[in-house]
């Protein structure tokens, strides 16, 4: 084929689609100028914050940013590429954060206790030490038993696994439930909202063992790094969190391209075509669900220390929708579109609910953004969805289209169509 | 010979609607079939139950050496089992390209965890399945961008590639000039020549071409069997099916 056909691929199959005559993964364009706007971000902002020119707390936006990227890059694969509109995938972030911030809470306790019963003239039995963590944790629910869903708070290792292992356990029991049953469409949808409205009202009882409303708070202290001032701390969780993110996005990207993306994107487009080619469609929607679910787990692992708290109200359906949102905004099927959606509105959202944007005088009416940024947001998800259903991540298009044009004057006159090649 | 695929006594209802009334039909390896028969005499009800897509209410399905019973598989599996489909409208992945349609329907594992690791690209093969589909030179198009005879070649193209024993191909003319029916009328002979090949459709000239033995449905049921000029002579068969002005014409 004439040398016309490179850039109609990249063009069509959606960026970081793109097909397997793609050459090795690192180099494909958006692959790379996202790992380097990437870098020279998280490196930017750190010569910035060691010149004092930012603050921590505008640090550790930058890092949660970064994790919201994070879960969009999940939403985007397992809603823009397989088709499947999980409105919960914030819920098993919510779940990551959770699984964290346990030991985080645990583990800073039991050196408060320990410190102060060593005052005591007897040293302190194990039972005690628990007594007292319990009561320290658990006051606050007017409670000082340990519930067994502690049973492991102590360690971080086992705390860790379980921000990924609960999350993908859970993602693999319900999906597996609503696959095998050919659940689909917007009755999934309903389902997985369904359940994270179940799992955010069970986290608001005070005997859920999670301290109910109050969620877990004082994350920010990492137990064992309390010399490292928080400025510091901020900076390496920024770090933990670009790390976080680019390696997610390789293996996005990794799996997005050849035959197994093919797979996910016929899934998206005509599920039944799919099966008739003989692939399980069920058991490639359980993998990409359950991967997806562990990846928010990790994203909400590295957010949640960054946000010092973690309480029912996250886990709320709304935070799932947004989620929606944000990949909708970007633009979804193409991976760099979650990304930037995600990145755009959230902190477009710190903006104007944090009193950065100047209120508007209308004279009768006083636009207060605290108020309106929700109008405004819903608004922008509405006219991208009726004007722009390719979201900010089609601007791109506006610019490879450009160039192909440039490339082969020989476009037909409908898009795609090589005039050279039919006349052939 | 053997035959391949043996539909006994099969019965499905819509509804109150009997789309396949007690059907019986087999097929060899290899052998080319036609079946016609007027709208709504059950023609893609019976390939939806040979693939698993609609379950029938009575009867049983069986397939290959093994005699597996096709109505307690997946469509995956039959898929698998070797049975390939083409549909009646044009049904290819029109946001990919013509290589990974292609791709997608090659002969290969179809396990996620396989397809995600093992990544032979097949591409040489892909482009030899182009090739004999005549769209060598749009491997790198984007599906949705082909004609409308160009998409039914594709879908032949996966058809091929799946490398199914059998064959279920709907309309493979629809829509396509002289030239292009002509290619897929020698296609299809080429292919039955090693595979079991059935072929729904309207046009009794395309059917004539095939030259092989036809089996007439009518309001899900078997009405007749035999070659094209046999079942052409059935009285039963010109009453429902070819319909009067024939008739009249062979007065006339």
């Amino acid at each position: 084929m004439s040398d016309a056909s490179p850039s109609l691929v990249r063009k069509y199959s959606g960026g970081a689609g793109a097909g397997p005559r793609s050459g090795p993964l690192i180099l494909r364009p958006d692959v790379l100028i996202f790992l380097i706007t990437l870098a020279a971000l998280t490196i930017g902002a750190t010569f910035l914050a060691e010149a004092g020119l930012i603050s921590t707390a505008f640090v550790k936006t930058l890092g949660k940013t970064l994790c919201l990227c994070l879960a969009a890059l999940a939403m985007d694969l397992v809603w823009g590429y397989t088709g499947i509109l999980s409105l919960g995938h914030f819920a098993f972030f919510g779940i990551g954060g959770y699984a964290i911030g346990m030991w985080l809470m645990w583990d800073r306790t039991e050196g408060i206790v320990l410190d102060t019963l060593s005052r005591g003239p007897l040293p302190p039995t194990a039972l005690e030490i628990e007594e007292q963590i319990g009561t320290q944790i658990f006051g606050v629910v007017g409670s000082s038993e340990v519930p067994w869903l502690w049973a492991f708070a102590g360690s971080l290792p086992i705390q860790l696994a379980f921000a990924v292992l609960v999350p993908g356990l859970i993602a693999l029991i319900f999906g597996w439930l609503a696959f095998r049953s050919r659940v689909a469409g917007v009755y999934l949808s309903i389902l997985t909202q369904a359940g994270t409205l179940a799992l955010s009202l069970w986290l608001f009882q005070n005997d859920s063992g999670l301290r109910g409303n109050n969620g877990l708070s004082g994350l920010q202290n990492i137990p064992g790094l309390t010399d490292v001032p928080q400025s510091t701390l901020s900076l390496w969780f920024l770090w933990a969190s670009a790390a976080a993110l680019a390696l997610a996005y390789l293996a996005a990207a990794w799996m997005v391209s050849g035959r197994f993306g093919s797979v996910l994107r016929g899934i998206r487009d005509d599920e039944a075509r799919v099966r008739f080619l003989g692939y399980e469609v069920e058991h490639y929607k359980l993998a990409i669900f359950t991967v997806t679910a562990m990846a928010c787990g990790i994203a909400g692992a590295l957010y949640y220390p960054q946000a010092g708290i973690v309480n029912p109200a996250e886990i709320a359906p709304i935070a799932s929708i947004y989620l929606a949102v944000w990949v909708a905004i970007g633009g979804r099927g193409r991976l760099y579109g979650a990304v930037i959606g995600a990145a755009v509105v959230s902190l477009a959202s710190s903006w104007f609910t944090g009193g950065g944007a100047p209120d508007i005088e209308l004279g009768f009416y006083t636009i207060q953004w605290t108020d309106w940024w929700l109008v405004l947001l819903g608004l922008s998800f509405v006219l991208v969805t009726l004007f722009a259903p390719k979201g900010l991540g089609g601007l791109v298009d506006l610019y490879t289209d450009r160039r192909a044009a440039k490339r082969n004057a020989d476009l037909g006159p409908d898009a795609g169509a090589l005039r050279k090649e039919e006349d052939a | 010979m053997s035959a391949l695929l043996e539909v006994s006594g099969v019965s499905k209802t819509f509804d109150g609607f009997k789309a396949i009334d007690n059907l019986s039909f087999s097929i060899n390896e290899p052998e080319l079939r036609a079946i016609i028969g007027p709208n709504g005499a059950g023609k893609t009800t019976f390939m939806d139950l040979v693939t698993g897509k609609t379950r029938p209410d009575s009867g049983t399905i069986r397939y290959g050496e093994l005699s597996r019973d096709l109505t307690r598989m997946s469509e995956a599996r039959i898929a698998r089992a070797g049975i390939g489909r083409k549909f009646q409208k044009p049904t290819v992945f029109e946001a990919q390209s013509v290589e990974e349609n292609l791709t997608m329907a090659l002969a290969a594992p179809r396990a996620p965890l396989t397809v995600l690791w093992r990544r032979n690209r097949a591409r040489d093969r892909a482009a030899e399945l182009a090739e004999r589909v005549g769209l060598a030179a749009h491997l790198g198009r984007q599906a949705g961008t082909l004609s409308h005879g160009q998409k039914q070649w594709l879908e032949i193209g996966m058809l091929l590639a799946q490398d199914p024993r059998l064959l279920l191909v709907d309309e493979p003319a629809a829509g396509m000039t002289s030239a292009e029916r002509e290619r897929t009328t020698e296609m299809l002979v080429e292919a039955a020549k090693s595979h079991a090949v059935v072929v729904i459709e309207h046009d009794m000239e395309f059917v004539r071409r095939l030259d092989c033995r036809v089996s007439v449905l009518h309001e899900g049921r078997l009405l007749a069997e035999g070659t094209l000029d046999h079942v052409c002579a059935d009285p039963r068969v010109i009453d429902v099916y070819l319909g009067r002005p024939e008739e009249e014409a062979a007065h006339a």
